[in-house]
């Protein structure tokens, strides 16, 4: 219904969506899912959603494999992708300390997830390229917990 | 020419403009689009990397099509492209690409159909003194004829397939990618994504 946005026809290849009307398949809603490994739990949102997106890791054609990272979410204005902020310290060697320094990362946000906020931890897993600079999915989000304020926090 | 599929002439995720450090490598080339149109069969062989082929069509007017939900294909001339959701230039230059919106001649499904199911498809109303066609009148063995008494209730066709059966053509989307293996192949719309499309067409008008 409302997910029928674009110009082309939103659906997920690969699944069958007219049987005769005569024949008795009356699951409604035939939807692909699948689980993505590594002890992941699959949404229900992605089991049970309307939403059709072919870079989802549970509903669409990409997997996951490589890297697991995590990192805060540092903005949600992208259509589906979030910009995740990695912090670390870097040991210099001279002066026997260290300094703060960050990277920035740009992930697919699956419409499985609702209500992410920038703040939230988020587990993103690597997977092919899926534009110019996304090549990781988001695999977990764990709300902010609201404490004082803004501390830093190394992964 | 010299199109090239590298990402080095790009700007990079932070923005910073790359120095042109090598010249373009033969493995990032890219090669003129095919943009292939209706007519007469006309296909290019190219060599690709690794010494394979590619099957670039330049014009084609036929490909293999199948009816979803009575499972089956058949080979099928392709009439005009009425839709497509990238670019209307490719709709009003015939071009035939991956996702395109075509009618297609609606004659070897019917002619499949009356066979199968002995049951008349899109015809117009019976005008007075009309003769049945000859496949729907045919003599058939006793096997013949309870093979098509137990397909009786399956024969029915959705009204929106149906009105396309009268005009002989039926909507269908090219699957396959004719500039690369040469071949426009795809199924015939059906069911909510029929109504999208017919949707989308209407309101182009």
């Amino acid at each position: 219904m409302s997910e029928q946005v674009e110009k082309a026809f939103q659906k997920q290849v690969g699944i069958f969506q007219n049987p005769k009307a005569s024949k008795k398949v009356k699951a409604k809603n035939l939807r692909w899912y699948k689980d993505v490994g590594l002890g992941f739990k699959t949404p229900k949102e992605a089991i049970e959603g309307h939403y059709i997106d072919k870079k989802c890791p549970w509903t669409g054609e990409v997997s996951i494999r490589g890297r697991i990272l995590s990192g805060v979410v540092v903005s949600v204005k992208m259509k589906r992708t979030i910009i995740v902020r990695r912090e670390y310290l870097h040991y210099v060697t001279k002066y026997n300390r260290y300094e703060k320094r960050h990277k920035n990362l740009a992930a697919h946000l699956s419409p499985a997830f609702v209500g992410v906020s920038p703040g939230d931890i988020v587990t993103v897993g690597q997977c092919r390229p899926l534009s110019k600079t996304v090549r990781f999915n988001v695999l977990k989000v764990q709300k902010r917990i609201q404490k004082g304020p803004k501390q830093f926090a190394k992964f | 020419m010299g199109i090239s599929r590298d990402s080095r002439h790009k700007r990079s995720h932070t923005g910073a403009k790359r120095a042109q450090y090598r010249k373009k490598r033969k493995f990032e080339l890219g090669r003129q689009p095919g943009n292939t149109k209706l007519g007469p069969k006309r296909i290019h062989e190219v060599r690709v990397r690794g010494g394979n082929r590619k099957f670039r069509a330049l014009r084609l007017d036929s490909g293999n099509f199948s009816w979803g939900s009575e499972s089956i294909t058949k080979k099928t001339r392709i009439i005009a492209v009425v839709y497509n959701a990238s670019n209307n230039e490719l709709v009003r230059t015939n071009t035939l690409v991956k996702g395109a919106i075509i009618q297609i001649d609606a004659t070897p499904f019917r002619q499949w159909f009356e066979a199968h199911y002995a049951q008349p498809l899109g015809r117009r109303k019976k005008k007075e003194g009309q003769a049945e066609s000859e496949e729907l009148s045919k003599k058939r063995s006793k096997h013949v004829q309870r093979k098509i008494d137990s397909r009786k209730e399956d024969a029915k066709v959705d009204p929106l397939l149906d009105d396309q059966f009268t005009t002989g053509r039926l909507y269908a989307i090219i699957r396959s990618r004719p500039g690369q293996v040469g071949r426009a192949d795809g199924y015939i719309l059906e069911g909510k994504e029929l109504e999208f499309y017919v949707r989308k067409i209407k309101s182009k008008k």
